[in-house]
């Protein structure tokens, strides 16, 4: 191999190598830091809510009518829609995972005003609510009917019971949550309320929070004049199911609107919309830029191939074969690109560093770099493979040229 | 030595086909120090470039040093001009961006001699040619006739047995031309073949044999030189 007079030549004629290796370096950080941003975003899109999302539909209800009875609606549209073939369940509630508006309350061990409470997402359901959101239980026991009660908007009084996800226990009972079940705990303060189950997970209505999965479900209906019904149907039937659920509600009940009718899989597309954009506006920026720099090799690679054209009929005159040539040229670009990825190495972990400190974004995977390093490495010689391609066509007999 | 027989070259375009060398004919026995001269446009440097490989002639039988090399492949007819022969240019064609040490080393490194081999045979020849003691210089840090010696080592180092020069004075002052002519007597009179392309009659007669190329063809071979003169007594 040639590299120590390689190394020596670029030494001498260093301007566009080391324009090219910092290009290299900028790529990498920046490549390297927006594929971390990227596997944060997908981390949380990928988070399970809970839920049976591709089976759940829901839809919203809103009385106008003068004479509209809203708590006989609800009744008589939950008989319905339990009734209709092809629905496994279905209540209604005051929200869903991932749709981004719902109730937030706190909770505490501890009776007090100025005691702060662990903050929790709750969601108003009736027995129905663990079957109807497909949840598992992991211990305690389902509400039962005769617990359900009908709150107004004004109302403040809480329920004596709740269900709560493994996450909230932990949350509230850090060193055993397991003791969670049958404890009481305190909402508004010092209303006691006790723990009648826990559920292995469900997410709250907004994805962005960092108590995502602290969920209590409350044994409430709720008489705001608008709710929401939330539809779980068997495998393979709900979007047939959709607007048959719609037809149905409609004719029920001429004194109210239905509309917003979404499956879940519609609300989690929505939620993370943003999130999706995200992780596609920086592929593109990965893509745009290792492009640009592939480029740039190329650029500098065949302006070297053409200024060095005599060079290059010498060393064929003097016995290198078209390989070592093409050798020559692959050699000279790994060495820019090493250098490029090693001071883009150390450039990706400072920016990392400041990213975190500036943005509370989350560390590199270690993995990235060498992998990144590898990446550009491969981009580099494949860029320079046509130009050193073309350098090894070049014949020995332009060594004698004189012009 | 070399022993080339109706050798053609034919440059053909869409339009033109330009013969540039037609039935060229020539024996060069090993030893020998041949000049070439000839007119512009006469053939020498396709001459040359055949000669040394540097090119695919298009009819006829060349031997070097006993082989048939008229359908080498490229990597054949590589380590061919890698082993047996030595080039040096008019424009002296060294790299730029390499030391003189270096530039020697490039010949040696396809041949694929170890370190200790190369950095052997490079100080050998930079001392032979008087350059020693610059060897960790640049080219561009040379004068044209110390760079032309820079040449003939690297050409040297290799030890070939067959020395093409192409205008090898061509480059410099009358001074430093016949100090490089000088050297290259001496390198022959070591026993290297060589052949050297030339306009200059006066370098021309320091040879054994003048060979004269005009449209394609030998059309003069003068043994009566300066040189086969004093050789001869």
């Amino acid at each position: 191999m040639e590299i120590g007079p390689i190394w020596r030549a670029l030494m001498r004629n260093k301007t566009g190598a080391v324009l090219i290796a910092l290009q290299i370096a900028v790529t990498m950080a920046i490549m390297v830091n927006a594929i971390s941003i990227m596997q944060e975003r997908a981390r949380v899109m990928a988070r399970p809510s809970g839920v049976d999302e591709h089976n759940i539909f829901h839809i919203a209800s809103i009385g106008f009518a003068e004479d509209f009875n809203e708590r006989v609606t609800v009744e008589e549209d939950l008989n319905a829609l339990r009734a209709l073939p092809g629905v496994v369940d279905a209540i209604q509630s005051n929200s869903v995972p991932m749709s981004g508006g719902g109730w937030s309350m706190g909770l505490q061990t501890e009776p007090g005003a100025e005691i702060d409470g662990t903050g929790v997402a709750l969601y108003f359901v009736d027995e129905h609510g663990i079957d109807t959101f497909g949840l598992e239980l992991l211990s305690g026991e389902n509400f039962t009917a005769t617990e359900i009660e009908w709150r107004e908007r004004t109302q403040t009084k809480w329920p004596d019971r709740t269900i709560i996800t493994r996450a909230m226990a932990e949350a509230l009972f850090p060193d055993d949550p397991d003791s969670a079940l049958g404890k009481t705990v305190y909402i508004n303060d010092d209303e006691p309320i006790t723990i009648s189950g826990i559920i292995k997970q469900m997410q709250a209505p907004w994805n962005g929070w960092n108590g995502v999965e602290r969920v209590m479900l409350v044994p409430t209906h709720t008489l705001f004049g608008s709710t929401r019904y939330i539809i779980r149907t068997e495998a393979g039937l709900r979007d047939e199911l959709m607007p048959q659920v719609e037809q149905l509600l409609a004719e029920r009940e001429k004194g109210r609107i239905v509309r917003s009718m979404r499956t879940m899989d519609e609300t989690r597309e929505r939620s993370y919309r943003g999130d999706a954009s995200m992780i596609k506006m920086l592929t593109f920026t990965i893509v745009l830029l290792v492009a640009i720099t592939a480029l740039g090799i190329v650029g500098l690679a065949s302006f070297s191939v053409n200024r060095r054209t005599r060079q290059i009929g010498t060393r064929r005159a003097l016995g290198a074969s078209k390989v070592a040539i093409a050798r020559y040229f692959m050699t000279e670009n790994f060495i820019i690109s090493l250098a490029g990825v090693s001071i883009g190495a150390a450039l990706t972990v400072a920016l990392n560093m400041l990213m975190v400190e500036t943005f509370a974004l989350t560390r590199i995977t270690w993995y990235l770099v060498p992998l990144a390093m590898l990446t550009l490495c491969v981009v580099g010689q494949v860029a320079v493979f046509g130009p050193a391609k073309k350098a090894s066509s070049v014949p020995p007999a332009v060594a004698t040229r004189t012009v | 030595m070399l022993s080339m027989q109706n050798i053609s070259m034919v440059y053909r375009t869409d339009l033109v086909e330009t013969h540039a060398l037609r039935e060229f004919s020539l024996e060069v026995e090993e030893g020998d120090f041949i000049s070439v001269t000839g007119p512009s446009g006469s053939g020498k440097t396709t001459f040359l470039n055949i000669a040394g490989l540097l090119e695919q002639f298009t009819g006829g039988r060349y031997e070097l040093d006993g082989r048939d090399v008229s359908s080498l492949s490229d990597a054949e007819s590589s380590a061919v001009r890698n082993e047996k022969i030595g080039f040096v240019f008019q424009s002296f064609n060294l790299i730029p961006d390499l030391n003189l040490f270096d530039n020697v080393d490039v010949p040696l490194r396809y041949r694929g001699f170890n370190t200790a081999e190369r950095k052997r045979r490079i100080e050998r020849v930079l001392d032979t040619v008087g350059l020693a003691s610059r060897m960790k210089h640049l080219p561009s840090q040379l004068s044209g006739g110390q760079q032309q010696r820079v040449a003939i080592a690297r050409a040297l180092a290799g030890e070939p047995r067959f020395l093409l020069a192409d205008e090898p004075t061509g480059n410099l002052d009358s001074h430093m031309a016949m100090s490089v002519m000088e050297l290259i007597a001496e390198i022959n009179r070591d026993g290297t073949t060589i052949v050297m392309v030339t306009h200059d009659p006066t370098l021309a007669e320091m040879a054994d044999r003048n060979v004269h190329i005009r449209d394609g063809q030998v059309s003069d071979i003068t043994t009566d030189t300066q040189f086969a003169k004093v050789a001869t007594g």
